[in-house]
């Protein structure tokens, strides 16, 4: 007998709210998708490469891990408590008959393992195939073909994510269960409706409601004029402005809630009825739906981050993809050229040219080697013009201030030769540089250089201003100089100067490194892509013992920070999303259970089906409308922020694109929304059609 | 003259097989228009099944309700809805009013339910609402009025849209002797002015004796009716009359009921 009661209980359960099965899906999904994050195609590649950074993220896993079953805890608490108290009446009825506590207890118990086993049974082969789908299409997306699919399955994964989700499973009903076994068997019996709450004068309510939009506008401007990056403090306000800004204004809501059920629309079936709802249940859980807008912040930013980062990071277009520097072989570049000669190499390679480098030889007093008085005295000026003027923001003014610093401080910068860098810049397919016989220009490294700070160098640079090399003077003309002379990172170069042949000869001693650049012919990756073709030359590289830098690891690298940066955050952001539209859910679907009662009165009062129906998904509607509102109009600013602080500056001119992608993220938003909002409005459907049958009165 | 309600040899059971109950066993009576109907029994014969099987809310297993001649089974969809919400008025025992919406928002709920503008009712609330003593009430939620106010502004609620006929189910059953003497003297005043029709379930024979006509049944049957003799006879011999019968009906003991 008590078996069989388990047995049709909890089949009747996973039926009849599919929302709170689907959750348990959710969760075993996320866990297993985390754990088996190691054996991804793209993460076994990237650990050969970057098996540094590879190992630390895989260090964190665990992490991780327990981040996600904490917050899947919540997820999982929140569906269950809206699975027994929509069932108190059924428990009551239980004690009533003359079952004993424990029993109740040991039923639930049993019901609750089945359907975790259920869960587990159904989610486990899903995660599974999920997992699959995402280790191919990330390796595709990437261009990984060559590494070959290997399944990502693995059995330790599976087990934990058992382990883990029987776990807090486990948890979440000791705590429900014991709320709910500790009551009264009449108040389990008894519908219960909220308690009305004291009302505080409606100006108490007019006064949070204007000062949460205040704490939010003061957050929003705080975040886009990028401050928050500012210092820690400052984002911290940014932060604490903003929840609480939130939090006042759900509760303030209740005001313009209440006018608009006072508002006269005759005519609307229900109107007043679906607004006092609305506000009641936005008055005894303000907090609670300020939090799920927070959640949806949260996943908007998290998803916006996520979506940005994979689509810029690391974007920045690559002209070498071999550098041989001869120091490292104990080999001169000649003999680099002809070994490559020997092998046959050469031909694999569309241009192999040298770039020299080298430093100042002809003095020893490194403090005053290099001088540009003139420079640094037109950022003085350029700076206090734009302290008078009137946007003088704190962002421009530290931005210049750290310029000066960083130029004052390279008094002994590296010499680069014309003529091989001139060979770089027609390789890439860019003008010649051309440079006089006392003139030089100032170059950067794309990864030092950002782009307000070289525009201003630029605007300088027009007026030709003198400088001191070694005592002599020289002109600095052109544009500030960029462009990679080295493939990845065999020397980075803050600032250095570019002298015509001569003079560089004259300076250097003649004593200087020569990396010898190669560039990969068109015909040697046309098939295979960059990727695969620079793998296998790698390899015959390595056979003939050449030393070489290659822009795999670059590659490599960014594709790591890619694939990781984006693959935590979208999964963060859907776990969020998840969590904040089950606990939004759950909520309306426990206040219209609780007000049961409301709903039969109407229908004696002589409302149809389709009336209640039309109020209830109104009401649910709003209920989702107004927290996702809101959190989509912060996040139109978070990400905003966000993206400030995360990517670089050459990203960060693409503003408008970004912003395209946040109203993409929040359209995609909505259709999650869309999503739930059917669940919801289905399960809340079929509670009033049970409600419309006569023979159900008690 | 019609009657306003016509019930035919009326029958509902709960439960199957040795669990089953007669809540009703073939009940036969007519309304008048005008009339004030009480209609009395001990708890547990029946009162409520009946009421609810007028009210459409449950289904009768055989027999017929003709609401000034309609079937009131054969009603569906909109036609049912307009039926309860127009033709008939229900009053509960506990009010049932919508605890956050103003005493005022809940008289008018009927009227939002059926399409109708605030405009046409607006005199009709103003005028219910002095008859009935709850000005004051309207803009406050239940929970801020005793339980007279709130059951005469349930009972307004039930009468805004000029119901045929009142179905009341104990409605003095929540109320101390002294706001239901005040509900019962305002309900049948509204009768003898207005004609409207009532029919009220109780077995509270104070509140009965202000009925014009009474039924008792008990086990699912009607057993026995009284007439008030009017105008000769007063309140308080038609109430002595009623106990009269209650005696004999419980035995020999009116408390038990
Ligand atoms: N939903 C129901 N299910 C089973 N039995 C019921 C139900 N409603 C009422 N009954 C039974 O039917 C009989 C009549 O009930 P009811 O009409 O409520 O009586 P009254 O209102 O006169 O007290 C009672 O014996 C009651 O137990
Ligand atoms: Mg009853």
């Amino acid at each position: 007998m008590f078996y069989k009661l388990v047995f049709r209980n909890s089949r009747r359960e996973r039926k009849e709210n599919g929302l709170f099965f689907s959750s348990l899906l959710v969760a075993i999904v996320a866990f297993y998708i985390i754990l088996s994050l190691p054996y991804q195609d793209v993460m076994r590649f990237l650990a050969r490469m970057e098996s540094d950074a590879v190992n630390r993220l895989l260090a964190m896993i665990p992490a991780f891990y327990g981040l996600t079953l904490c917050l899947m805890f919540f997820l999982i608490y929140y569906a269950s408590r809206f699975q027994l108290e929509r069932r108190r009446h059924e428990f009551g009825v239980y004690l009533m008959s003359g079952m004993r506590r424990i029993k109740l207890f040991a039923l639930l118990l049993a019901e609750d393992f089945q359907n975790s086993v259920a869960a587990l049974l159904l989610g486990l082969p899903i995660a599974v195939l999920l997992s699959e789908l995402i280790s191919l299409l990330t390796a595709r997306l990437v261009g990984l073909g060559i590494i070959g699919h290997q399944s990502s399955f693995s059995l330790t994964a599976a087990l934990e994510t058992a382990a883990g989700f029987l776990l807090i499973k486990f948890a979440a009903f000791l705590i429900l269960s014991g709320k709910i076994s500790r009551q009264e068997i009449g108040t389990l019996l008894a519908d219960q409706p909220e308690g009305v709450r004291p009302q505080k004068p409606w100006p108490v309510y007019a006064v949070a409601l204007i000062g949460g939009i205040g704490c939010l506008a003061a957050a929003y401007t705080k975040a886009i004029r990028g401050l928050a990056w500012y210092h820690i403090m400052e984002m911290g306000r940014t932060l604490f402005l903003g929840t609480a800004g939130t939090f006042l204004l759900f509760w303030g809501l209740r005001l313009p809630l209440g006018l608009l059920a006072r508002r006269k629309k005759s005519g609307r079936h229900l109107h007043v009825f679906h607004f006092r709802q609305l506000q009641e249940t936005v008055i005894s859980r303000s907090g609670a739906l300020a939090l799920g807008s927070l959640l949806l912040l949260a996943a908007l930013c998290f998803f916006g981050a996520g979506v940005a980062i994979s689509r810029f990071y690391g974007e920045a277009e690559h002209i070498l993809d071999y550098t041989f520097v001869e120091e490292w072989g104990e080999r001169s570049a000649e003999e680099i050229r002809q070994a490559l000669q020997e092998q046959g190499l050469e031909e694999q390679f569309s241009h192999l040219f040298e770039v020299k480098v080298g430093y100042i030889r002809t003095t020893e007093d490194y403090e005053h080697a290099f001088e540009m008085k003139p420079v640094l005295e037109a950022l003085d000026e350029l700076q206090h013009s734009s302290d008078t003027s009137a946007d003088s923001s704190e962002d421009s003014w530290r931005n210049g201030s750290s310029l000066q610093n960083h130029l004052r401080q390279y008094t002994y910068p590296h010499l680069i030769a014309l003529s091989g860098y001139n060979e770089l810049l027609a390789a890439a397919g860019l003008p010649e540089l051309m440079l006089g016989e006392k003139e030089a220009a100032l170059f950067q490294d794309a990864e030092f250089a950002n782009e307000e700070d070289v525009e201003l160098l630029n605007t300088i640079l027009k007026t030709r201003p003198k400088a001191q090399l070694d005592g002599q003077e020289i002109t600095l003309t052109g544009e500030v100089q960029t462009a990679s002379i080295v493939t990845d990172r065999s020397i980075t170069l803050a600032l250095a100067l570019i002298l015509p042949d001569e003079a560089f000869d004259y300076y250097t001693q003649e004593n200087y490194d020569i990396y010898l650049n190669g560039i990969l012919a068109e015909e040697a990756y046309a098939h295979d892509g960059l990727m695969a073709a620079i793998s296998s030359l790698n390899e015959k590289l390595d056979a003939a013992g050449l030393p070489y830098e290659s822009y795999l690891q670059n590659m490599g690298r960014q594709l790591f920070y890619m694939v990781a940066a984006s693959y935590i955050t979208i999964y963060l952001a859907i776990i969020f999303l998840l969590i904040a539209d089950t606990m939004i859910g759950v909520q309306f679907l426990t206040g219209q259970r609780k007000t049961g009662r409301r709903y039969r009165t109407l229908i004696w009062l002589g409302a149809d089906y389709r009336m209640l129906r039309q109020s209830a998904r109104k009401q649910i509607n709003w209920y989702f409308g107004i927290p996702t509102g809101i959190a989509a109009c912060s996040s139109l600013f978070g990400i905003r922020a966000l993206l400030n602080g995360l990517l670089s500056s050459r990203v960060r001119s693409n503003m408008s694109e970004m912003m395209w992608i946040s109203a993409a993220m929040i359209v995609a938003l909505c259709m999650v929304e869309y999503l739930y909002l059917a669940a919801v409005k289905r399960i809340s459907d079929r509670y009033l059609q049970g409600l419309m049958e006569p023979e159900r009165e008690e | 003259m019609q009657p306003i309600l016509k019930m035919e040899s009326l029958k509902k059971h709960y439960g199957k097989g040795k669990n089953v109950t007669n809540a009703l066993n073939g009940i036969t009576f007519q309304v008048m228009p005008g009339e004030f109907l009480g209609i009395m029994g001990s708890s547990g014969s029946g009162k409520s099944t009946l009421l609810n099987c007028i009210a459409t809310v449950i289904a009768p297993d055989s027999g017929s309700i003709l609401m000034n001649g309609r079937q009131v089974q054969n009603l569906k969809g909109a036609a049912l809805a307009d039926y309860r919400g127009k033709e008939i008025g229900y009053l509960f025992q506990n009010f049932e009013l919508l605890d956050n919406l103003t005493g005022r928002e809940n008289i008018l709920l009927p009227l939002s339910l059926h399409g109708v503008s605030e405009k046409e009712s607006g005199r009709r609330l103003a005028q219910l609402a002095r008859y009935l003593e709850v000005e004051e009430v309207l803009d406050k939620f239940p929970t801020q009025m005793s339980g007279g106010q709130k059951q005469r502004i349930a009972a307004a609620r039930a009468l805004i849209l000029k119901p045929h006929i009142l179905l009341m189910d104990e409605p003095t059953g929540a109320l101390d002797s002294k706001n239901a003497k005040a509900l019962m003297e305002k309900l049948s005043g509204l009768n003898e002015r207005e004609a409207s029709t009532i029919l009220m379930v109780t077995h509270d024979s104070n509140a009965a004796s202000y009925c014009n006509r009474i039924l008792f049944i008990q086990d699912g049957v009607i057993f026995h009716e009284i007439r008030r003799d009017l105008p000769d006879e007063t309140r308080q011999e038609f109430y002595a009359r009623i106990l009269e019968v209650l005696a004999q009906l419980g035995g020999g003991s009116a408390n038990v009921l």
